[in-house]
């Protein structure tokens, strides 16, 4: 098949998913978590499962075997303690080994868990724990007991709250992990068979996890996952994690995407390490990791860190490192053309892409050599910042910009982006190994239907035989219809019945179809604004409060991907007139330097003095408009800015504002 | 009786001042201290005397090296049919010591590079006395049948000179092992321009060499070029099989086999130039040029090929490693054949 050639849809696209996606799972008869872990104890029950750090050096784990073990009793003691099946217990708890200890317990007593972390906000734990009906408490240390013992006497639902470390003041009221573990333990040694039975009656249909997305503003929303739906990401994520490998866990484990990883973990029986952002780079050395996953803010980092270092090295490894950058680049885009992993936006025809292969062919040729020396001589040790063993990581949870997915993937450290939202639990595409196409999100799962549509009109673009190569290569709105894809919001039918529609998810995003069957992300439609370090924002409140001042016509904030807010603001002619600023029309505005001054002014007075908003939600810098945004072109009908339009309308300038940032 | 090829070198030394000009002489000396130096730098004391302690793998790999090397390289000679001055190049170089460049192969090939380097050391240091009495027993003979001179003396294989360069050859090593035990931050950088250094100008003297005597590759037998290539192959092939045949663990059959295969190149070329006169000394180089041509390649692609079958030991090797360095205990290791 040659890259050029348009492929016809149909049979070509089950080849693909076939050459592929191996089947790795060995998950035929398990339909549902709970059973997936008691396999594993079955299979793995001598292996470390997961590992937390006692003393800098010294690590301690725990095995299958003890850990479902452990579970069973978990799961005796809280249905002793009156939790039915299907009930939501909260676990709030970041990461580390009493996490998937409480996991266990809930899985296995077939229950939900409602995990949150420690940046819980306080009317979040009084809104989420009402709102999804908690009986059952987990908090991870006494902080986060004191923080929800002040709330208790308004959350009447709560009948018990369980803390998951010892300690040594007694709480009134309060069991601890131990204590439950003990009692079921006794349950069972008398003969209770609950937990077992729990198990063989859960669906595959009920809900594992009842995650509450973070919404800064706004009430968070309820998604509800089930066990089809984490059976179905452990199935098909194309990650090969094996039993002799070691997973580092450092992204929150509450976010179903470090989640899903740990399932894999489990599956295949490797163990899974708990780290922290503090101590990554020390546990990257001693653990040697095969696989983490990954936020874009990691690879960052670290890319400023290898950079530094090399600035600092002497002249001869600087100069060798450059070199060994060059061949590297050439002789891995080289191959990528021949593997197809060139993202092919437009469809070549045949004739360009047979001067493709001859160029490259002879780019290889010439810089193998070259790249074989270097690679070996100077790239291995770069390699080793991430230790010795790495094979590959998933990034998620954001954009992860060109230029560091570039630097890793050159350098030999492959970085799979992925793509997904809680709402599809998480993964609707990554790249794989053998399909690492930069700058895209990688093939969409097998299984996975993807329709895109038209922003304005709402047409299907892809797929649709009546346009050119089925509709590849046409931008739209992303809508996803697959096994991952969540039951709905948590007692919000209408919020659900707006995003999910004939079982196609709306995810708001703005993609394509590239000609090699891969995923490419544009942008977003949906006001929530994601940060790079991860922070969601929703802009609408923010701009409502920029409008109260009088200077400020129109504005819309700005920050998709970046470290910090932006706004795009349109000001009053009348009122700067009014102040005795003489513009006459907004393009004079725009680049009066009076104006701008004063519109900084207001900025800062209407949103840094403002105790409600959070650091980051805080507006860094602005633009002026030229022109004010009008209906039909900027806004709809019902005067709500087209985000995505304004921001192709006045990308130059909105680059040109990140790059003032940085 | 000889061929072409010696004949045309002979003409050369004689009218041209031999194989490589004096500049190229000095600066292959000057290489061959630098690699010296820079090896002698990765080489640690500790290293050796750990090893020492578990001499099963060092032995198995002296065996190998100074056994089963100069075996392969006396039977290509005789069964190509090499003239007399090719065997004896050939047999110098199967009875040198094992290369520096061999940790870095077995590094990439997920094999034990302490064990490696352990080897390294004990061969390079032993290589005094083995290095002339493996040439008398395989090499002897082949000097027989040169007639040097008018009086038809045949030639004499100048051991006394080799052991001499063998000698001088160590005190660039040894100093370097000092300074790695003095400073292995300045060990570091010294190897590293150490490296850097020899691939520079190794790559010139090729380059150069190459060009300048296009007319000898044309000469060159085909029985030259695969032998230059086998005794390499081969060396790795029976290094692997014979601690494949002692049941030594997957990962020091690797490494035993690129530290039998690949020979200190660089070496041979010193001791050639210092030990052998003109037009000898020429007629011993081309071999060994090719030699370090091809090694390169050919060790390259066996280390991808074992670095591929190796995976699955290699990552449970490793994994156990880590476990009992971070829990202090090892868990069951049956879980091997996941894949």
């Amino acid at each position: 098949m040659w890259p050029g050639k348009a492929i016809p849809n149909i049979s070509s696209k089950i080849l693909f998913c076939n050459a592929i996606f191996k089947p790795m799972s060995n998950l035929e008869n398990v339909k549902n978590v709970a059973a997936m872990y008691q396999a594993s104890a079955r299979k793995y029950g001598e292996l470390p499962a997961f590992a937390t750090k006692l003393s800098p050096t010294k690590w301690k784990a725990i095995t299958y075997g003890e850990l479902y073990e452990t579970g069973l009793n978990l799961a005796t003691g809280l249905i002793d303690l009156g939790v039915k099946a299907k009930e939501h217990i909260a676990i709030l708890s970041d990461n580390r080994v009493e996490w998937i200890i409480a996991d266990y317990g809930v899985q296995l007593c077939g229950a939900a868990d409602v995990p949150r972390g420690s940046d819980i906000t306080d009317s979040e734990i009084t809104y989420i724990l009402d709102h999804a009906d908690v009986r059952v408490v987990f908090v991870e240390n006494t902080e986060m007991l004191a923080r929800l013992q002040v709330h208790l006497p308004v959350l009447k639902k709560i009948t018990a709250v369980i803390l998951m470390i010892e300690s040594s003041a007694s709480h009134k009221g309060v069991l601890t992990l131990q204590e439950v573990i003990e009692n079921g333990k006794k349950s069972r040694e008398n003969g209770s068979k609950k937990a077992e039975e729990r198990i063989a009656a859960i669906e595959e249909d009920s809900l594992f996890t009842l995650i509450y997305t973070a919404g800064t503003t706004g009430v968070p929303k309820g998604v509800m996952l089930t066990h089809k739906n984490m059976i179905s990401q452990v199935e098909q994520v194309p990650i090969q994690v094996y039993t002799n490998d070691r997973v580092l866990s450092i992204l929150p484990v509450w976010h179903i995407f470090e989640r899903v990883f740990e399932m894999m973990a489990i599956n295949v029986g490797c163990c899974t390490y708990y780290s922290n952002r503090r101590t990554i780079a020390e546990d990257l050395k001693q653990v040697q990791p095969s696989f983490l996953g990954s936020a874009p803010r990691l690879w960052e980092n670290l890319y400023q860190k290898i950079k530094e270092n090399v600035r600092k090295a002497h002249p001869i490894r600087r100069m060798l490192f450059s070199a060994a950058y060059f061949c590297s680049h050439v002789f891995q885009d080289s191959v990528a053309f021949f593997y197809f992993r060139k993202p092919d936006l437009r469809g070549r025809n045949l004739f360009t892409s047979l001067l493709l292969a001859v160029y490259n062919a002879i780019r290889w040729v010439l810089i193998l050599v070259p790249y074989g020396i270097l690679n070996a001589g100077v790239m291995e040790r770069i390699r080793l910042s991430v230790g010795g063993s790495f094979k590959g990581s998933v990034s998620g949870g954001g954009a992860l910009p060109l230029h560091i997915d570039q630097f890793f993937n050159y350098i030999g450290i492959p970085v799979l982006e992925g793509y997904g939202m809680t709402e599809t639990s998480p993964i609707l595409a990554v790249r794989s190994y053998e399909r690492l196409v930069i700058g895209t999100v990688g093939p969409v799962f097998p299984g996975t239907e993807i329709k895109i549509l038209d922003i304005n009109s709402g047409e299907i673009l892809y797929p649709n035989p009546s346009k050119p190569h089925n509709g590849r290569g046409l931008k739209g709105v992303i809508h996803a219809r697959g096994p991952q894809v969540m039951k709905g919001y948590y007692k919000e039918e209408e919020k659900t019945r707006e995003v999910l529609q004939d079982g196609f998810m709306n995810t708001g995003d703005i993609g394509m179809i590239t000609f090699n069957n891969c995923l490419k992300l544009f942008g977003r439609t949906k006001d929530t604004i994601v940060l790079f370090g991860g922070e969601n924002v929703e802009p609408i409140a923010i701009e409502a409060k920029l409008l109260e001042s009088a200077f400020i016509d129109q504005c819309m904030v700005v920050g998709q991907d970046e470290k910090s807010l932006g706004a795009l603001i349109v000001p009053s002619l009348n009122e700067l007139q009014r102040s005795g600023i003489s513009v006459q029309t907004l393009e004079e505005a725009a680049n009066n330097e009076k104006v701008k001054k004063l519109i900084a002014a207001e900025i800062k007075r209407e949103i840094s003095k403002d105790q409600r908003f959070k650091s980051y939600e805080k507006v860094r810098d602005f633009i002026l408009l030229p022109k004010a945004l009008e209906v039909g072109d900027e806004l709809t009908g019902k005067l709500s800015l087209k985000r995505y339009i304004i921001t192709e309308k006045y990308k130059k300038n909105i680059t040109e504002m990140n790059r003032r940032a940085k | 009786m000889n061929s072409e090829l010696i004949n045309k070198i002979a003409d050369k030394a004689t009218n041209g001042g031999g194989l490589i000009n004096s500049l190229e002489q000095v600066l292959l000396l000057l290489m061959v201290l630098v690699i010296m130096f820079g090896m002698g730098a990765t080489l640690n004391f500790k290293n050796f005397r750990d090893a020492l302690k578990k001499p099963k793998g060092i032995l198995v790999g002296f065996l190998s090296q100074f056994g089963i090397m100069p075996i392969v390289a006396y039977s290509i000679a005789v069964i190509l049919k090499l003239d007399p001055q090719n065997a004896i190049a050939l047999i110098l170089i199967g009875c040198l010591p094992a290369g520096s460049t061999s940790n870095m192969f077995t590094y990439f090939s997920r094999g034990d590079v302490a064990l490696s380097i352990s080897m390294t050391t004990a061969s390079t240091l032993t290589a005094i006395i083995m290095t002339p009495i493996l040439l008398g027993i395989y090499a002897s003979g082949f000097a027989e049948q040169i007639i040097v001179d008018a009086s038809g003396q045949p030639f004499k294989i100048p051991y006394i000179n080799i052991i001499i360069s063998l000698a001088l050859v160590l005190i660039p090593v040894i100093g370097g092992m000092i300074l790695l035990k003095k400073s292995p931050d300045w060990a570091k950088v010294a190897e590293e321009i150490a490296s850097f250094t020899g691939i520079v100008i190794i790559i010139f003297l090729l380059v150069s060499v190459i060009a300048r005597h296009g007319d000898l590759m044309l000469l060159t037998p085909w029985t030259i070029f695969v032998s230059a290539l086998f005794v390499g192959l081969f060396g790795m092939l029976f290094g692997y099989f014979f601690s494949w045949g002692i049941k030594l663990p997957p990962r020091w059959r690797r490494t035993i086999s690129l530290e039998t295969g690949i020979q200190n190149g660089p070496l041979s070329f010193a001791i050639v130039l210092a030990s052998f006169k003109a037009p000898m000394d020429s007629q011993l180089l081309w071999l060994p040029i090719l030699y370090s041509a091809m090694i390169v390649a050919s060790s390259s692609i066996v280390t991808l090929f074992f670095r591929k079958i190796g995976k699955n030991d290699w990552e449970l090797y490793e994994n156990q490693t880590i476990q009992e360095k971070l829990f202090g205990k090892v868990y069951a290791s049956k879980m091997a054949n996941q894949y």
